[in-house]
């Protein structure tokens, strides 16, 4: 009984504190609500309901005007089963992450530590080079059209002045990939940023030590540089993964009548996607497709988190 | 009751989404009544934005709205690609066009799917059928009802440059007619420049003539479906037709090939105009090209040539057909309008300003139009032009077609392993579909 007394006497206070939020608190929650409400409409209704519609139509055959019959999940066995374009164009997709995000991500770490030295007229290079990621959409893929050019484009005609006779970029199925991989290369300067800003943010006393002790400017990037940009590596990773996946614009922009190319090899899986619902209107089956890439990228993603525990290191410790 | 609250919150923007969506009503309502002077206007959607079509089509419009006061058209131009997503939204929302362009290979597919408003009951009222050719007629029936009226089609013929023909001591008046002249001329008319070709004599993959075309030209007019949807992939005439092809790209070299074809422009850089290349398959409406920007040409015309001599001077064509969309608001006003666009005056106007292949045979055999010679050819290759058409239960089989014989064009396959395996895999599409 006496036990029980202070405990009743701690609850005390709290109940208390209930009428004592009164109006104040409550306009205050009101006043936040109003505040989200632009986020709360977004989400709630251009986000949640497009996402339940298309997680139910995905089972159904909607073609958007006639029907829209419940069919269990034959959409997913006919895509697993049936579809070879889905496999190819699965494929094509996980190539081009494969070989995109490493590369791109090893490219801005490179270009932003050459850009993070201190030379004369750096502030110019750092925009020069940041000044491509600025540009976007269909402009730039005709203008890479251009430079790929296996006779006159610029990528060719500067292999040949070192011997090499560079390939048919975009009509040979062998090349066409390596091509939009390549092109992507070039807008690197906006990964550049987060780096530069990133090492910029390294404690000079960490390189001093180590310096004093001895370390080569190898070890000095493999144990300082390395492990103190690794949380902006990681997301680099991760949002270029995701976005890696929804490639669509270069299959669809730099391939004849946005067909995919020779052989299907630029068939990314957007694409196919784009063409079973708006070309022969076969929804159900592009909106289970979706889903497929959903589920894809969340695994990729949640393996990613699980593994960035072993080589992302956090300052503060985990937070 | 702390999540009483909570939920009563969350109530906030689920009303807001609803206020703004019955917001929205009246002024859906606004649009769909007459306007003030008794007229009702009705929305018409194009894709022909360009400097030459946009005036064709809006002094028909014009011409149109000047010839009756119940009826008000407005144009509206949506570019090409868009305008099908739009029109599907539109549809969906219940609020489409009152009448659209759209592709005359597919009416049957969209009446499939209830996106265009079948006609018969006005086709009884005016019967304008005998209008049109018969084969396009085909094009606008599903389940033997018409769903669209045919406003424009077109054909693909050979042009050929007559100045490079006398160059290479070949007779200007005699073009090709068979592969094998076609081959033998092509040879003659290639000028080599060390590694490099200054002129080619033909592709058969340039220009707008395609492997499906091809195909069809080898097999007797026969795509990979006739319109009972028999198929006709893995055929011998086909085989043949992908091992031709592929022997051009052995002869001229596929780097020679690929390297010619990614410099390909229109207009004045088009290599045909430009002189780059001396026989080139394309619609009839290239003449206008020709005579725009090739300035001293002087060029030729004849139908494709045939496989082996009596197999046939097969082409494809497409074209276009003026329809009404599913719930579309004004049909009654919409139809007098596709009477009007489709009748003589409007359609013999489209084909004098635009030299293309209208679907009216009247306006299309008028002497003021076959006094010009390359239309007349485009008028009588009609006669042998496919339509190409697909299944309605595959519309996209042609997806497991073109990568087979990209491959077999690539060396990769043989042409009937290519065939065989397209052919297995358009047939398993069609299994599956049927589920």
């Amino acid at each position: 009984m006496n036990m029980n007394q202070p405990q009743a006497g701690a609850q005390h206070p709290l109940k208390a504190s209930k009428p004592r939020r009164g109006k104040l608190a409550r306009s205050e929650d009101r006043a936040g609500y109003i505040f989200i409400l632009p986020w709360l409409i977004g989400f709630f209704g251009i986000t949640l309901l497009p996402l339940l519609f298309s997680l139910y139509g995905s089972f159904t055959n909607y073609d958007i005007t006639s029907q829209m019959d419940f069919i269990g999940l034959a959409n997913y066995e006919r895509m697993f089963s049936s579809d070879p374009l889905f496999w190819k164009s699965l494929s094509n997709t996980i190539y081009y992450v494969l070989w995109m995000v490493p590369l791109t991500t090893i490219g801005s770490v490179l270009l932003a530590l050459l850009l993070n030295e201190r030379v004369a007229g750096m502030r110019m290079f750092r925009t020069i080079f940041y000044l491509p990621s600025v540009l976007s959409g269909v402009g730039v893929y005709f203008l890479w059209m251009q430079l790929l050019n296996p006779s006159t484009g610029l990528v060719n005609t500067l292999l040949s002045w070192v011997g090499i006779a560079g390939p048919a970029w975009l009509t040979d199925p062998f090349w066409t990939k390596p091509a939009v991989i390549f092109m992507k290369m070039w807008a690197v300067g906006g990964g550049m940023l987060l780096y530069l800003a990133s090492l910029q943010s390294v404690p000079p006393q960490l390189y001093e030590a180590a310096r004093l002790d001895g370390a080569s400017a190898l070890r000095r990037f493999r144990h300082i540089t390395l492990p103190m940009i690794s949380p902006v590596i990681f997301y680099d990773v991760v949002t270029s993964l995701i976005g890696g996946f929804q490639v669509f614009q270069e299959g669809y922009v730099m391939t004849e009548s946005g067909g995919g190319g020779p052989m299907h090899s630029l068939l990314f899986y957007n694409l196919h996607m784009w063409h079973k619902a708006f070309t022969v209107f076969d929804m159900g089956y592009a909106m289970a497709m979706a889903w497929v890439l959903f589920v894809v990228v969340m695994i990729l993603t949640a393996l990613n988190l699980k593994l960035s525990k072993r080589w992302v290191h956090y300052e503060g410790g985990d937070s | 009751m702390q999540i009483h609250k909570h939920t009563k919150t969350l109530l906030i923007p689920v009303l807001l989404f609803g206020l703004a969506a019955t917001g929205c009503t009246p002024k859906q309502a606004e649009s769909s009544t007459a306007s003030a002077d008794g007229k009702v206007e009705i929305d018409f959607w194009t894709f022909w934005g360009s400097e030459t079509r946009r005036p064709i089509i809006e002094k028909i419009i014009n011409d149109f709205n000047a010839s009756q006061d119940k009826i008000i058209v407005k144009h509206t131009y949506l570019p090409w690609g868009d305008i099908w997503t739009k029109n599907l939204a539109s549809i969906a929302a219940k609020n489409p066009a009152d009448v659209i362009i759209n592709d005359i290979a597919s009416v049957d597919q969209r009446a499939s799917k209830k996106q265009n408003t079948e006609l018969t009951a006005y086709l009884e009222q005016d019967n304008i059928q005998d209008r049109f050719y018969e084969s396009l007629w085909d094009n606008v029936l599903y389940e033997d009802k018409a769903y669209a009226i045919p406003f424009n089609t077109d054909t693909r013929m050979l042009y050929y440059n007559k100045k490079a023909f006398r160059e290479a001591g070949l007779d200007p008046e005699k073009p090709p007619a068979t592969w094998a002249e076609l081959e033998e001329y092509a040879i003659k008319l290639d000028k080599k420049n060390g590694n490099v070709y200054d002129q080619v004599g033909f592709h058969p993959l340039w220009g707008d003539f395609g492997i499906d075309n091809w195909l069809l030209n080898a097999d007797g007019g026969k795509g990979f479906f006739d319109n009972d949807n028999n198929m006709y992939i893995n055929t011998p005439a086909k085989v043949e037709a992908v091992n031709w092809i592929k022997s051009w790209n052995d002869r001229l070299g596929k780097k020679n090939v690929d390297a010619m074809q990614a410099e390909f422009g229109s207009e004045q850089s088009n290599p045909f105009i430009s002189g780059k290349v001396a026989m080139w398959i394309h619609q009839g409406t290239f003449a206008t090209q020709i005579r725009d920007y090739g300035k001293d040409m002087e060029v030729g015309v004849a139908p494709i040539p045939e496989k082996t001599e009596g197999s046939g001077h097969y082409s494809g064509g497409g074209g276009f057909v003026a329809e009404i969309p599913y719930g579309a608001k004004h049909p009654d006003e919409a139809w007098e309008f596709i009477k009007y666009l489709t009748d003589y005056d409007a359609q013999k106007y489209w084909a004098v300003k635009n030299f293309d292949n209208v679907a009216n045979k009247e306006a299309a055999s008028d002497p003021e139009l076959l006094s010009d010679p390359i239309y007349k050819a485009a008028v009588e290759n009609l006669e042998v032009t496919t339509h190409f058409r697909a299944p309605i239960a595959v519309p996209d089989f042609k997806n497991l077609i073109t990568p087979q014989i990209d491959s077999a064009l690539l060396g990769n396959i043989t042409a009937e392993e290519a065939l065989a395996k397209a052919e297995t895999d358009v047939k398993s599409m069609i299994q599956q579909a049927g589920k």
